[in-house]
């Protein structure tokens, strides 16, 4: 089993390149998938994402091998819905689904997004593919999900939320014998500072949600591990044609810190060169157009190039990939994408 | 009551009569160029002589590595005092609370240092938020106070964030316990006065402008907020209604390619354009291997019509 992982910031097209690694795979045989973020409506389309919950086939016409190609979307809510239902006892994941705190930690809790995805993944290698491509949020902060696993495991580790249960209501009137003096007043001033019923809407929803919690940073923990494996997993850095030294750094930074293995670069939308003479007779139009274009086209392979060459002996495998001049708008230029990638990533 | 949102200096609480600055906020997808346009927004205000405030999504050292105006100090020292960059962090203006309502430095850090305080922070829904709208309304009240703004420029996040903190900023009655109690009612009202200027940014690619179709949409829908204007960022010099030379025209494929990606481009902004009441301000794409403070520049002579600067 191989897992690629694709960061990257925002306009990049990281969704399109994920996609094309997991076709690619497909067209060389193998049973792909390939979890996506947020896919533009005809990417979503081609990708029989539009309509679907859950994970969809992609038809794969003039293929008749024995590969496959599989998309889903990594919606937050539908993830956690899953997991719950999968790991909690029936009454408790009722209680959890239908709790207004679960339904904020939905939309607000920042790096949900990238939580679910190790989650995601989690229920995506028990599915038995054998390429698994993930998309991940276009945000610079988006590496901050791989120390949050344990994010779970720590709040409902803290003494109060263990011997609370339900019985919370009860409890706050009665002597605290079990925690000591030091702890209650931490919490006591917590409580006046943050609101009590905010505080106890918080402690209610997790001493239910703890079976949930305490099984999610399990299975987060190991995946993690995995995510760690050099041999089985590989981190791709997705840039563009600007920023792009800025983006690469960022980014080879934030994993190599993290001890990911990281060894593979594609510089996405770059401009074809066009180095043929107009016409004598075109237009000044025509002639403001190409230099315009040239000379940003020029900019970014220039910027390109000195990349590759800074992290030459970093980053062993640098692909660049030229943009399209119309929109991703399904298989057909996905396969034009898929036909440029060369990195032997061992997806074949 | 008296006010305490921890902010710097003593405070008496908001002046009803003081008169807030110009709030203009880039909103719409990441990566369309927001973070860019805000600070080239804020070099034309402070090079019309307007003291200027932009508040980034990112914290100040990321942002150097975005776009950094390194040298401005040397090149122009009068805007360079004029204009002021600041992240708000939510969880900074938080500490400052617990700091204001726990007199004892002792306990107020390990509150701070505390598990169940920084999980909980986390996980309280629309607390970030109001901390940080309590904040931007206190940088943005008053012109007149002494290290007030003539003009505050908002880098927001991108839009499904953005939207959260609209809707914290709606509905306030949510957030009655707690450290913003008090303030409220006070922020929904300053904010419903403010002079808010909406600026989605979209790039003329199919997403972005789905994105920001959709966001217009719901600001008008849910917030009977309008855009000021849709900025079209990053467009070709060849973006207007004259006829572009037709494809076989040039007999030559490669410079035809070109072309394309320009009609392709117009078809976006007729599309743009189209679905918006709001006017459309084109913004073109910097040539050339400009350095960030000469593309700044560039930048900001073609926003000044955005920040209300005469031509």
């Amino acid at each position: 089993m191989k897992i690629v992982v694709c960061v990257g910031t925002g306009g990049v097209g990281k969704t399109s390149v994920s996609a094309s690694l997991a076709l690619r795979a497909a067209l060389a045989g193998r049973r792909a998938l390939v979890l996506t973020i947020d896919p533009a409506r005809r990417l979503r389309s081609a990708l029989a994402l539009d309509t679907a919950d859950g994970q969809q086939r992609v038809a794969l016409p003039d293929y008749a091998g024995p590969g496959e190609l599989w998309a889903a979307l990594m919606d937050v809510k539908s993830v956690l819905d899953r997991a719950v239902r999968l790991y909690a006892e029936p009454r408790q994941a009722e209680i959890v689904l239908g709790h207004p705190i679960y339904q904020m930690l939905i939309t607000s809790l920042s790096g949900m997004q990238e939580l679910v995805a190790v989650e995601r993944l989690d229920q995506a290698i028990s599915e038995g593919f054998d390429v698994i491509v993930i998309d991940t949020a276009p945000s610079r902060h988006a590496l901050e999900f791989l120390d949050k696993p344990e994010f779970f495991n720590e709040l409902v580790s803290f003494p109060l939320v263990r011997l609370v249960g339900r019985t919370y209501k009860v409890w706050s009137r009665s002597p605290l014998s079990r925690l000591s003096g030091g702890a209650l007043d931490l919490f006591r001033r917590v409580e006046s500072i943050l609101g009590p019923q905010l505080v106890s809407e918080v402690l209610d929803f997790f001493s239910v949600f703890q079976t949930v919690a305490e099984g999610f940073a399990e299975r987060a923990q190991r995946t993690m591990r995995l995510l760690r494996r050099a041999g089985t997993t590989e981190f791709c850095i997705v840039a563009g044609p600007s920023r792009t030294a800025r983006d690469v750094s960022f980014f080879w930074d934030e994993l190599t810190r993290r001890r990911f293995p990281v060894s593979t670069l594609l510089v996405n939308r770059i401009w074809p060169e066009v180095a043929d003479e107009v016409s004598p007779q075109a237009s000044a139009q025509v002639r403001e157009a190409l230099d315009w274009y040239r000379d940003i086209s020029r900019t970014q392979r220039a910027a390109c190039d000195a990349v590759f060459d800074e992290f030459r002996d970093r980053l062993r495998h640098r692909q660049r990939i030229f943009e399209l001049p119309r929109d991703i708008d399904g298989l057909p230029a996905l396969r034009g994408i898929a036909s440029q990638l060369d990195l032997p990533l061992g997806l074949e | 009551m008296s006010d305490r949102s921890g902010s710097d200096g003593p405070r008496t609480g908001p002046d009803p009569e003081a008169s807030s600055a110009p709030l203009s906020v880039f909103c719409g997808k990441g990566g369309v160029g927001k973070t860019t346009l805000s600070l080239g927004l804020g070099l034309a205000l402070a090079r019309a002589g307007r003291r200027t405030l932009v508040v980034t999504s990112h914290p100040l050292p990321e942002l150097a590595l975005s776009i950094s105006l390194d040298g401005l100090d040397q090149q122009d020292p009068a805007s360079a005092e004029r204009l002021f960059v600041i992240y708000i962090d939510p969880r900074q203006v938080l500490a400052e609370v617990v700091g204001a309502q726990i007199p004892s430095r002792g306990i107020a850090k390990r509150v701070l240092e505390s598990r169940i305080y920084n999980n909980l922070i986390e996980i309280a829904p629309g607390l970030k938020e109001m901390a940080f709208l309590s904040r931007l309304r206190d940088v943005s009240h008053s012109r007149t106070a002494d290290g007030g703004f003539d003009h505050v420029v908002w880098d927001a996040p991108a839009t499904g964030h953005f939207v959260e903190i609209l809707r914290v900023m709606r509905k306030f009655e949510t957030y009655l316990t707690g450290p913003f109690a008090v303030r409220g009612r006070d922020l929904a009202s300053f904010f419903g006065r403010a002079d808010l200027r909406l600026l989605p940014v979209t790039t003329l690619e199919e997403m972005a402008i789905d994105e920001v179709l959709e966001l217009v949409e719901r600001l008008t829908d849910e917030f009977r907020l309008e855009p000021a204007g849709i900025v079209l960022n990053l467009v070709s010099p060849l973006l207007s209604d004259a006829p572009l030379p037709a494809a076989a025209g040039t007999g030559n494929a490669a410079i035809d390619i070109v072309l394309e990606r320009l009609r392709v481009e117009r078809e976006h902004f007729r599309r743009v354009r189209d679905a918006v009441r709001a006017d459309c301000h084109p913004v073109p794409r910097v040539r050339g291997q400009a350095s960030d403070l000469v593309l700044l520049d560039r930048l900001a002579e073609s926003l000044r019509p955005l920040g209300g600067v005469g031509a």
